[in-house]
Parts: structure tokens; sequence; C-alpha cells
């Protein structure tokens, strides 16, 4: 038998808690008792709901936690023959390789081959050895002709690519990746793991992937580990086995499905003999297109028209340097609507949306075209006025904070309008009721969860009854079950009757919430249409930088069914019962 | 760190072409060998000494720094505003009786320019031009990483501090960025409507938390990056771009001290 590169048996981690006064408490035991292996040229998927310990496991693997993140662990673990609890975390860098979410946090040099050079420099490689290895690992992620640039000039899937790279050249032979996608556009995820696949295939690494989006990690990864809302192992086994053979019981632990096996299970329920449950939405095609007999798709269930204008961009081109951000971009945004504005990275996106708020006043040079929101200019209003017109939502809720207590969060902006107090008591009261946040109303901002805090964000920006509300990248960097809770929450506002307007690049949360998609590509609107026209023009898409949602790309291929093509949401699936909750 | 210098394949040893450049001595002569020459200019009372000093400063800059034209010019445009404003205004506010064999050149109203004055804000002035030039000489043709990498060969500066300090240095541009967008958070919330001096400061207090969390939270991570990456595995690493401190570096220091010398004894003369 080969022996596992990495192996934990009966590992327990309880975080430290600090405490006002110095000392601290012990946290809830996650992951508790886990057993675990990752062999040479396996891909091993870490799964489970958020606070199950997913990423604490990771960064026990090179001893990141105990030793520089206080916790008290128990069970063993072993990287590349090492005790690991005996071992300081940089010792183990030739053994246990990390990369993390955030692109920005890994870059520690000021170019890429300095920074591909920084671990075996640290391990003390000969020069001539460093750079040889330097150019093996920055030839694999095919990053060797940009060696000399910053690092800075990448995009975010080639940071990450680098920081694949800086993993490889330290020549660890296990990868721990921590939710390397999750702040990266769909062509930067479909980078990353086209290199993850070419390294697998050699069969020289072990790879430890901590992944939310199964769509991409389900045909890389060959085993998969599913932790319970505990930290305990709820599944464990070959990928298709788990994912597809307990689909039920990661569903009801509020683990994320791909989005092919989740069409499957609905398929089921109508009665369509679906076996197996297909993984990806090539499968789910083939299951589609075998089937004889397929019920008609629903209805699309928003027939409301959208009312008269209440966002409009004219002819709006903007300059930030010498670089033009946005080039003419014109835009009417109906009563009711609920727009998402999708583009990679770069494309202007942010910028327009922080436009339409006034979070942007630009200089008159560098701005032609105007905007106007519920007949006011964003750029030229009073705050006062201009926080009952349109709110903003924060890509990091911590910016917009300026208060010490939630409830004074919420109250500022009605008395910065001069309500009466018994107006402002009674609305933040209602608000802190809706989004359930009344039992934290004293606690300050910054103390509470990432959850919490996303929906004080969204809170603040209701509590003034806004005609439009603008969120920029809601769900950057969140995990899917929060960017679920938040959609869900963005769709009830809206069935009241708020106008939406949403940044971002999460093509299936977009195709699932929006009624309509505006598409940005270098600042210039390439599409403006429904979900099912903009989502479905795959060669538009890819122009874009973006890519197809899995369950369009499924549906484009069927041609039994021509009635199916149309199909780019989980909801436009049949229903006969009451509509299944998607995901979490 | 730019396109120019793509070609270069690895800089695994300081080419000695271009013997008169800068940029390949050694940082610690271009900064900390100009430190005694600083310290004569600051004790200087008259014009021409801090005059000559800076303006032999600016000809190495010019002849050997490989400073981009626009950058020079920048610099002398820079340098001359510098002296017209702060002889002006350290003229008027000198006592003029502390001056003496001083003039009265002109007044307006109340305001009386006389020249003692004036001749002290001159010196004043190019005093401090002259170590702006001599500080820009090191400053304009070393990078931070040069700078880390001399004083941990060198000096023995433990090199967990000096690699640190430059990973912390990355930091400043995300700060910018992230400063600018709670500036426009924070006005849309309503907050920047207080006006006035204390407005402002409470409005810049409240800036200081969420840049402050952002920035803790960034650092731990860029550390916990940097631990992974077997930062801290050894008490030494390697080094693979030598920063060498040889008999041109010596000749370089000389030649700045001895130039030094040469303009302090010209002004004595003239």
């Amino acid at each position: 038998m080969i022996l596992p590169l990495l192996e934990t048996t009966g590992l327990r981690v309880r975080h430290h808690l600090p405490h006002d006064d110095g000392g601290f408490r012990l946290g809830a035991a996650a992951p508790d008792g886990v057993d675990l292996a990752v062999h040479p040229g396996e891909v091993v998927l870490l799964l489970g709901p958020s606070g199950c310990g997913k990423s604490t496991l990771a960064l026990a693997t090179n001893g990141l936690v105990p030793h520089v993140v206080a916790a008290d662990v128990a069970g063993t673990i072993t990287a590349g023959g090492r005790d690991v609890a005996r071992t300081r975390p940089p010792e183990l860098a030739g053994d246990v390789a990390m990369v993390f979410q955030d692109p920005d946090a890994q870059v520690v040099t000021g170019s890429v081959l300095d920074e591909v050079c920084f671990a075996p420099e640290n391990l003390c490689r000969p020069a001539d050895e460093v750079l040889a290895r330097a150019e093996t690992a920055l030839r694999q992620v095919g990053l060797w002709a940009r060696r000399a640039d910053d690092p800075a000039t990448l995009s975010g899937g080639g940071r990450q690519r680098l920081a694949l790279a800086a993993a490889l050249s330290a020549g660890a032979r296990t990868l721990v990746l921590d939710e390397p996608t999750a702040n990266l556009d769909p062509a930067g995820v479909e980078e990353v793991y086209d290199v993850l696949r070419t390294l697998v295939a050699t069969g020289e690494h072990g790879v430890l992937l901590v992944e939310h989006d199964l769509d991409v990690a389900a045909d890389v990864a060959s085993r998969v580990v599913v932790l319970d809302d505990g930290g305990r192992v709820a599944a464990e086994g070959p990928v298709r086995e788990v994912l597809t053979g307990q689909a039920k019981l990661l569903d009801a632990l509020g683990v994320w499905l791909p989005t092919a096996t989740l069409a499957g299970l609905r398929l089921r329920d109508q009665g369509v003999v679906v076996d197996p449950l297909p993984l990806t939405p090539a499968e789910l095609t083939a299951t589609l297109e075998a089937a004889d007999d397929l019920p008609d798709p629903a209805a699309h269930a928003d027939p409301r028209r959208p009312g008269p204008p209440v966002l409009t961009v004219d002819r709006l081109t903007f300059r930030r340097g010498r670089t033009t951000v946005l080039r003419d971009v014109g835009l009417a945004v109906g009563r009711g609507e609920f727009l998402a504005v999708v583009g990679a990275n770069g494309a202007g996106k942010s910028t327009l949306a922080q436009l339409v708020a006034g979070v942007l006043r630009p200089r008159r040079r560098a701005v032609q075209g105007s905007v106007a929101v519920a007949g006011l200019d964003p750029w030229r209003a009073d705050v006062r006025d201009l926080t009952a017109a349109v709110g903003f939502v924060f890509q990091n809720p911590e910016h917009q904070f300026v208060t010490s207590r939630v409830d004074d969060e919420l109250a500022v902006g009605l008395r910065a309008r001069g309500l009466p107090e018994p107006e402002i008591a009674a609305r933040v009261e209602d608000v802190l009721d809706r989004f359930g946040l009344t039992p934290l109303r004293d606690r300050h901002p910054f103390w509470l969860s990432g959850g919490q805090k996303r929906r004080l964000s969204v809170g603040t920006a209701i509590v003034c009854r806004p005609d439009v509300l603008v969120l920029d990248e809601p769900t950057y960097g969140q995990d899917r079950e929060r960017a679920v809770e938040l959609l869900d929450l963005l769709t009830a506002l809206h069935d009241d009757g708020t106008t939406v307007v949403v940044v971002s690049h999460d093509m299936q949360l977009v195709a699932e919430h929006a009624t309509r998609v505006v598409a940005l590509a270098d600042g210039r609107v390439v599409a403006d249409g429904s979900p099912a026209v903009v989502l479905g023009d795959e060669a538009l898409l890819a122009r874009a930088g973006l890519r197809t949602p899995p369950l369009a790309r499924a549906t484009r291929d069927v041609h039994r069914h021509p009635r199916w093509r149309s199909v780019t949401r989980l909801a436009d699936l049949p229903t006969a019962t009451a509509p299944v909750e998607v995901g979490a | 760190m730019s396109a120019a210098v793509l070609p270069a394949p690895a800089s695994t040893t300081r080419t000695r072409e271009g013997r008169s450049d800068l940029r390949t001595y050694n940082p610690l002569v271009k900064i900390l060998g100009v430190v005694p020459v600083m310290l004569y200019v600051v004790t200087t009372r008259d014009v021409l000494t801090p005059a000559l000093i800076g303006a032999a400063a600016f000809a190495v800059l010019a002849a050997m720094g490989r400073v981009r034209p626009t950058v020079l010019a920048g610099v002398a445009l820079t340098a001359a505003a510098l002296v017209a404003v702060m002889t002006l205004s350290f003229g008027l506010l000198t006592d003029p009786a502390a001056v003496t064999g001083s003039t009265l050149i002109a007044s307006i109203g109340p305001v009386q320019v006389w020249s003692g004055a004036l001749a002290t804000g001159l010196a004043t002035a190019v005093r401090t031009v002259a170590l702006l030039m001599l500080v820009l000489l090191g400053g304009l043709t070393t990078t931070g990483a040069d700078l880390v990498r001399a004083m941990t060969q060198q000096l023995h500066l433990p090199y967990r501090i000096g690699y640190a300090a430059l990973a912390a240095v990355r930091f400043v541009p995300r700060f910018g960025h992230e400063l600018e967008v709670i500036r426009g958070a924070h006005r849309v919330r309503g907050v920047a409507l207080s006006r006035g001096p204390l407005g402002a400061v409470r409005r810049r207090a409240g800036y200081v938390v969420p840049l402050l969390a952002g920035g803790i939270r960034h650092g731990e991570r860029v550390s916990l990056a940097m631990e992974s990456r077997g930062f801290g595995a050894h008490p030494t690493r390697t080094e693979r771009v030598r920063v060498p401190f040889g008999p041109r570096d010596v000749v370089l220091l000389l030649a700045l001290w001895g130039g030094a010398a040469a303009c302090a004894a010209l002004a004595t003369l003239l």
C-alpha cells in the first residue's frame, strides 16, 4: 500500500476565543475526530456547512493551527512522514503547500519570479536550484513569460496561478487549497482548475481541496469527505458515490450540490427516470437526451412588467487617470426590476454601481453623460435626499459602518434626515426584527459574524426605504450558504417592490434571481436582456470573460426536447408540487 | 518591475555594465554614505556652500542616475519653487532686528521686506533643497528590495525584519484604495455632514477603525501565507541576488565626500 502524503487521525480542534481581559475560552470542537488521508495523484474534496471546520482543518495540516492561530488540538497529523504537532509551520513548507482564498494577501514580493523563488530561498536551497525550481513551477502554471512583471498587474486568476506556482516551487507534494477560486471571475476559475487538472495528472501531488463550487470541483476530485455541523465526518468515499448516492443527506446538511445533480433530483421528483444522477452539465445533457418523454419546463414565473424608469444612465463615459473605465453606457431600469450587472473583474461594473449611487462623485473633466435616480442627480444631490432615493451595499460591509452599536447603525441615516424619533425607533425595530438582529442590537457592528455583518449592511441601506437598492459584489468571498441567504433576502425585498441592482460575476446565482441581465466588457454594455437570452449566448459571455452557467450549458445541447433549450434556471424546471428550496 | 526589464531573465549577479549607473552601486553608500554630508549641510549658514552641494548632487543624479527626464524636470521645478516660497515666507517671518546689516527693500502696508531677513530665508531654503537632493540621490536610484538586501547582507540585519518590512510596504497601495472606498461609504451614510475643523477631525477618526480592522486582517493573512512558504524556517535564507560592497562602492563613497569637501572649499574661495 502506498503511504499517504497527508494523514489525520482523530483530529479535533477547539479555537481559543479571546476575552477582553487577555484570557480565552474554548470554542466548540470543529473539526471533531476527523480521520482523513490524501494519497499521491488524488484530490480529496472537503465539504461541509459553514462553521464545520473545513478551513481550520486546512490550516492544521501545516501547523498554522495551533502554532500561529491559537487553539487546542487533539489527534495526530502526519505530513510527508513528519509529525506536524512537533514541527514549526515554516519547516513544513517543503512538505505541505497552501493556497488561500484572497489572491492579494499572498503576494510578498515585487516580481513574479521573486515570488516563486521566495519559498526555496527560505528553505536555503542553493541559488541555481532556486532558479531551476522557479522556472519549472512558472512553466507549469503558464506564467514563465510574465516572470519580470509585478504580481499586482496579473489578473485574479493569474495571481492564484502564481500562488500555486509558489506552492510548487517549495517542493511540497501535498497541496492544500482553501477556497482558491472564491474571489475569482469565471474565466479566472477556469484558469486555476485547468492548471490544477494538469498538476494532478502527473500523479506527483496529492491535493486537499476546500471548495464550495462543485460545478467546477466535482470532475477534478477523486474522493469526498463531508463534515456535518458538529465537524464530524458525515460521509466519505469516491466523489460520484457520495455526491449522487447521498445527495439527500448532503442537501439536508446544507452542502451545495452540483447544479446538474440538483436538476437531476428535481427531475426524479417529477417521475423522470434519472439513473445515475448526473454530476456535470454534460451528463445532465445525456440524461435529458435519453429521456423519451419530459414534462414541459415551468412557465417563467415573473410576468410583472417593469414600471416607469426609476434609474437612468445616459451615455455615461468615465475616465480614471488615463484609462477609460466606462464607455458610452446607456441604461434605463424600471421600477420593480431585479437587474444583474455582470462582467469580468475590471470590466467597470463596480465603478458603474458607485457612480449610480453617488458613492463616487466624479470630477467634471473625468465624466461625460449623466445619471438620474428617482429624479435626483446622485453626484450633486444632498446626501440626506440621496439616501431616500438610492441605498448602496458595499462589497466589504465593514467599510460602511460608522457607529458603535447595531441599532445606532440603522438609525444614523434616518437621524441625518431629521425624522422624528418615534418614527426612527419604529423603523429600526422593524429592520432589526426582519433581519434577525434584535438580540444583537447593542453589539459593536465589527463584532458580528460575517453573515450578520452582511445583513446589517443591507439593513442600513433599506431602513431609509430607497427607491433603488444597489449592491456591489455582495457575495464576493462569502460561502455559498451566506450567498444564498443574501440572495433570498434580496428576492424578498424585490417581491415587496424594491428595485434591485446587483453587481456580480456569480453566473448561476444571477441566473436564478435576476429579471434582467446587463453584461459589461471593457466598460461597454455588450448585452442587455432577460437572463435566458443573455446567459444562453455563449460567444457573447466568452467575449465578456464570463462563462455559461452550468444549467444553461447542459440544456443548450439538448436536441430531442427543443423546449428545454431555454431552461437556464433551476426555477424553470417543472414543478408539480411546491417549489423545492434551492441549496441551503 | 516594469516592462523595460522584461528581457533580463534573472539578476543572479548584478551586471557591471554601464559603470556610470548609480543604480548598480550599493544602496548603503547612496543612502547612508550621504548622511555625513547632510549633517555638514545642516551646520552651514551661508548660501553658497549648500547651493554648490545641492547643484552637484543634482548633476550626479542627472548624469548617473538614469532617472527619466520628466522626473528630473519635476525635481528641478520643485526645488526652484521650494526656494522661492521658503525665501519669501522665511524672509517675512524672520525678525529683522536679529539680522545685522539689513536694509529695507520694500514695504507694502504693514508688511516690510528687509534684505537681511530675505538672505536668511534664502540660506534656509537652499539648505533644505540641498538636503532634498542628497536624499534623492539614493532615493530615486534604489529599490526597497535592494536596500533590504544590502542591510541583511552588509549590516547583518535579521532577514525576518527586513523582508517583513518589505511585505508591509506592499500594503500601502491597498490601503490607499481602501481609504478611498471608506471615505465614499461614510459620505453616502451622511457622516460627512458635520462641518468645520472639528467635523473634519471626527470624520477622519471614523475612518481609522475600518481601516485598522482591514489592515490587521490583511496582515494576518499575509503572515500565514509567508509562514506557509517557509519564511522563518532557518536562521538564514538563500540570497539569490547579491548586493556586493566592492572597491567601486568605496570609490563612490570617497568621491561623494570629496565632492562635498571640494564644494565647501570652493565656497570659501569665491
